[in-house]
């Protein structure tokens, strides 16, 4: 998961290292995202997440499509 | 008490410990660091480091024992930095680097660059919001794909 400064950018790269397009979200999304993720890291009691759990995460978070599946 | 049922019971413990020793320090554990702990022999914290890789609670540099991924900290300096808490701890990517302060719950400033143009990109966290940005970050691998090469996702 890496940072670009516009679509331009992305594009570039994608086309320098010859990889397909994958998912790109915004700032304010990977933040949501990352607050649902991460929030609970540093718990005693969290010993990780299954599949199901994982996936309901993304639905909450907006993030539909066959990618996060 | 067999010792694999001890460390069986003790394994989510010792997870418990990297985490917070990097959340103080920065840095993971060395195994003989989680052994004194623990008061475990060099050996068994190496099993129960391994058990802990495998059950993906953290990843080890291959062919080491050395703590390379607990997610969203990096055992290794990256170019993801987050300053918080008056530290800096490194994040393994883009999304760890905003994981970092959503995992402690605090401030903080991130500092990273395009990895295009290598122009610097700083995000700050305020409050348990982030600044505005029109920066974008790109996943590439697809969500089922993702520990198959968990270093290149």
């Amino acid at each position: 998961m890496l940072f670009f400064r516009s679509e331009a950018d992305l594009a570039a790269w994608l086309q320098t290292k010859n990889y397909a397009h994958g998912a790109t979200l915004t700032v304010s999304q990977l933040w949501e995202l990352s607050q649902r993720w991460y929030q609970d890291r540093m718990d005693v009691e969290y010993h990780g997440r299954s599949m199901e759990q994982v996936g309901e995460l993304f639905r909450e978070a907006g993030l539909n499509s066959d990618f996060w599946k | 008490m067999p010792i694999t049922s001890l460390l069986d019971e003790m394994l989510w413990d010792i997870r418990a410990f990297v985490y917070q020793h990097l959340a103080d320090t920065t840095h993971a554990p060395s195994v003989d660091e989680t052994a004194t702990r623990f008061a475990l022999t060099h050996e068994q914290t190496v099993s129960a480091y391994q058990a802990l890789h495998e059950r993906h609670a953290f990843f080890l540099n291959p062919g080491t024992h050395e703590i390379l991924i607990a997610n969203p900290f990096s055992g290794i300096e990256t170019s993801f930095r987050v300053h918080a808490n008056g530290k800096t701890y490194f994040a393994n990517c883009a999304w760890d680097s905003l994981g970092i302060p959503a995992a402690l719950h605090c401030d903080a400033d991130i500092e990273a660059a395009c990895s295009q143009s290598n122009e610097s990109i700083a995000l700050q966290v305020r409050d348990g919001g982030i600044s505005e940005s029109d920066v974008l970050i790109h996943f590439l691998v697809p969500f089922k794909h993702w520990y198959d090469d968990l270093v290149f996702t």
